[in-house]
């Protein structure tokens, strides 16, 4: 029966899959300029068109946008950059996830006077503009003599994550039955034990759904980057800035495109790895009891 | 196996300004079926969830055995629950479930292993073992929760509507099967349920609750035939009890009520001598449906029995009896028929009522008069 329903193309359905098929094509006609222009030559992208396929497929502006392009003075190419993103995008998604797991569960599970009101406070972490927190963390920062550091990137970006990941692990947590904890007291499991034992295993959806949103805000954020580090510990968003404003010459667009997508390849794989728990994460809830 | 003590049981919940628990007082012998039953909200999950020591009392204390565990950790009372919602852990196979409580207690493997064999073999769950709780049917689920209370061999059984959620065939087989559980391993068991057949056929005991407030504790017998108050007499029974408004009076020394049916014929009931202090007033009868029948011949010529006519208003047969609606001094009230016994509805029929286990209450006020 579903399935007969299901072949019927009516009219409305026709136009749905039409407007999907246009949205799909908006988005992804950058995408695909972006990916045949880096495989292009620098000859090749004046004499041909925009959109042609390349005349001959070379990795030479990705080599060069991986380790000897120029981003102002030096002459390296994003690597480093990309390296320090590494660096920092990986501890902070831990940490800040980690943290948010064990808040979610204090304050749904384990509540304590006050703990809604903690919560509502949390959450305007959430919407707090990044401007607000730059020369109070700057300070912060140096008094702790972290700045201009990789660990001070860390921090601001867990910092700034942990009311997300709260939030995330919180609502999640909220949806699990609370006789499952009750009946892990009588079984005589501890705080610990019910997290690691019952919580965790569980908690796969929301983990990657955290996982998923930290990495791609941390990796692509600019600004924290821009105030917060210096030279060798800048993270790619500001390398890619900086060797697409730097003007020797000619304007390699093939070397911008390749370095772009450099830039973009990681939250791409993140998303294609742990994305069908995405949408099951955000959706569907805390598995039933 | 184990005795347990409830000593004037209070507890307001932080955020809440109605008290939930008004002072209770049971005391549960060891081996004993306790079953708590009680409208929705009226404190029966709180009130296990004291006794598991998942919520702290107010006032009061929880001796189990002797030994107070009114502030002890839910381990360290020696407790396992079974949930309405069977709470399994979703992420664990059934063995594990089971074995969760025996792990944390660090009981050696084999041990563990043994336990869990005996208990799968206790409740025929043994194909399942292997399965993760979503792979079970709600039945299943049921078994696989009551063998994880099973395993550990604890003192105490709490159950908390452990049957609500099945379909009514199920719940029945189950039933059967806890009762046979029982008798087999002698546990201390409290048992909460809304189904008052649950009740009378599981209990030792019955503790009827309302408002936080302990109504009556007694056996199913008692509860029954000697209800403590009007709530406790309409909540137990199916269809309830049913209230006749009469006025007693003196029939040169013995005391009689007029019952009026519907076609305004009246009959005299004998009320017993007990009775003499509210001559001239109203009271209620309380009278169950079975006390009304087709006349009995066996009972034809006792004491406490009188026969007169009722228009029979409506019939419902429920395979072993048809129950009728009739009315008496306007109040509608229940009764009991053979089957084979015809009535026609809206037709009057000769019926027999038996006074000698009516109850009554007087107008307005909730407590039994005592007779
Ligand atoms: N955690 C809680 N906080 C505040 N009030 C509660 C809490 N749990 C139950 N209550 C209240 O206590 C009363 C009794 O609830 P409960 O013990 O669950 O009743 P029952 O199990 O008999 O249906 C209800 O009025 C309920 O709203
Ligand atoms: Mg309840």
């Amino acid at each position: 029966m579903a399935s007969q329903i299901e072949k019927k193309l009516t009219p409305s359905r026709i136009l749905i899959y039409a407007t999907l098929l246009l949205a799909c094509v908006a988005y992804l006609i950058p995408v695909f300029i972006m990916i045949i222009t880096s495989f292009k030559t620098t000859g090749d992208i004046r004499s041909g068109n925009l959109i042609s396929f390349p005349e001959v497929w070379s990795f030479e502006a990705w080599a060069k946008a991986w380790s000897t392009a120029c981003t102002g003075v030096q002459c390296n190419g994003v690597s480093g950059f990309f390296w320090n993103s590494i660096k920092m995008a990986v501890p902070a998604v831990l940490i800040s996830t980690a943290l948010g797991a064990i808040n979610g569960y204090v304050l749904s599970k384990w509540r304590f006077r006050g703990s809604d009101i903690f919560f509502s406070l949390l959450l305007f972490g959430c919407f707090l503009p990044f401007q607000v927190i730059l020369l109070p963390m700057a300070a912060t920062l140096g008094k702790m003599g972290l700045a201009n550091t990789t660990t001070g990137l860390v921090i601001v970006h867990v910092v700034y994550g942990v009311a997300f990941t709260t939030l995330f692990f919180r609502n999640f947590y909220v949806g699990v039955p609370d006789a499952l904890i009750k009946a892990a007291r009588l079984d005589g499991a501890g705080f610990v034990t019910i997290f690691v034992r019952i919580l965790l295993p569980m908690s796969v959806p929301i983990i990657m759904v955290c996982f998923i949103w930290q990495f791609t805000q941390i990796w692509n954020d600019f600004l924290f980057g821009v105030v917060f580090a210096s030279g060798d510990s800048q993270p790619i968003t500001v390398g890619l800035n900086n060797l697409v404003n730097t003007s020797t010459g000619v304007k390699e667009y093939n070397v911008d495109m390749a370095a772009a997508m450099i830039a973009a390849l990681p939250t791409l794989v993140v998303y294609v790895l742990a994305g069908k728990y995405f949408i099951r994460g955000l959706t569907s809830g805390a598995v039933k009891g | 196996m184990a005795q347990l003590q409830l000593k004037g049981i209070r507890k307001t919940y932080g955020n809440a300004v109605q008290e939930t628990l008004k002072g209770i007082d049971i005391n549960i012998e060891s081996g004993e079926f306790l079953i708590l039953v009680g409208p929705s909200g009226c404190g029966k999950s709180t009130l296990m969830n004291s006794i598991a020591g998942l919520e702290t009392v107010t006032e009061g204390s929880i001796l189990i055995d002797g030994r107070d565990v009114t502030n002890a950790e839910p381990k360290d009372r020696d407790i396992a629950m079974v949930f309405q919602s069977y709470a399994l852990y979703p992420t664990m196979t059934v063995r594990e479930n089971i074995a969760f409580g025996l792990k944390i207690r660090r009981m050696p493997k084999e041990e563990i292993d043994a336990e869990v064999e005996r208990v799968a073999k206790l409740l025929q769950i043994e194909p399942l073992l292997d399965r993760k709780p979503s792979q079970l049917s709600g039945g299943q689920q049921q078994r696989v929760a009551m063998g994880r209370a099973l395993a550990r061999r604890p003192k105490l059984y709490l159950f908390d509507e452990p049957l609500s959620n099945l379909d009514a065939k199920l719940r029945v087989e189950m039933r059967t099967e806890i009762k046979r559980l029982h008798q087999r391993l002698g546990t201390t068991i409290v048992y909460v349920t809304h189904d008052q057949i649950e009740a009378m056929t599981l209990a030792d005991r019955i503790a009827v609750i309302k408002d936080g407030e302990l109504l009556q504790l007694g056996s199913p017998k008692e509860i029954y035939e000697r209800p403590s108050c009007r709530y406790v007499a309409s909540f137990i029974g199916s269809p309830a009890m049913s209230f006749i408004p009469l006025t007693v009076e003196s029939d040169g020394g013995n005391l009689r009520a007029s019952l009026r049916s519907a076609d305004g014929e009246q009959i005299y009931v004998p009320l017993p001598e007990t009775l003499a202090a509210y001559e001239g007033k109203e009271i209620h009868l309380g009278i169950r449906p079975e006390h009304i029948t087709q006349p009995l011949a066996h009972k034809a010529g006792q004491e406490a029995t009188s026969s007169g006519k009722f228009r029979i208003e409506v019939t419902e047969p429920t395979g072993p009896d048809v129950m009728a609606l009739i009315k008496i001094n306007d109040t509608e009230v229940h009764c009991r028929l053979d089957p084979d016994h015809t009535v026609d509805p809206g037709e009057p029929a000769e019926l027999m009522i038996d006074l000698s286990r009516a109850v009554y209450f007087e107008a307005g006020k909730e407590a039994r008069i005592d007779i």
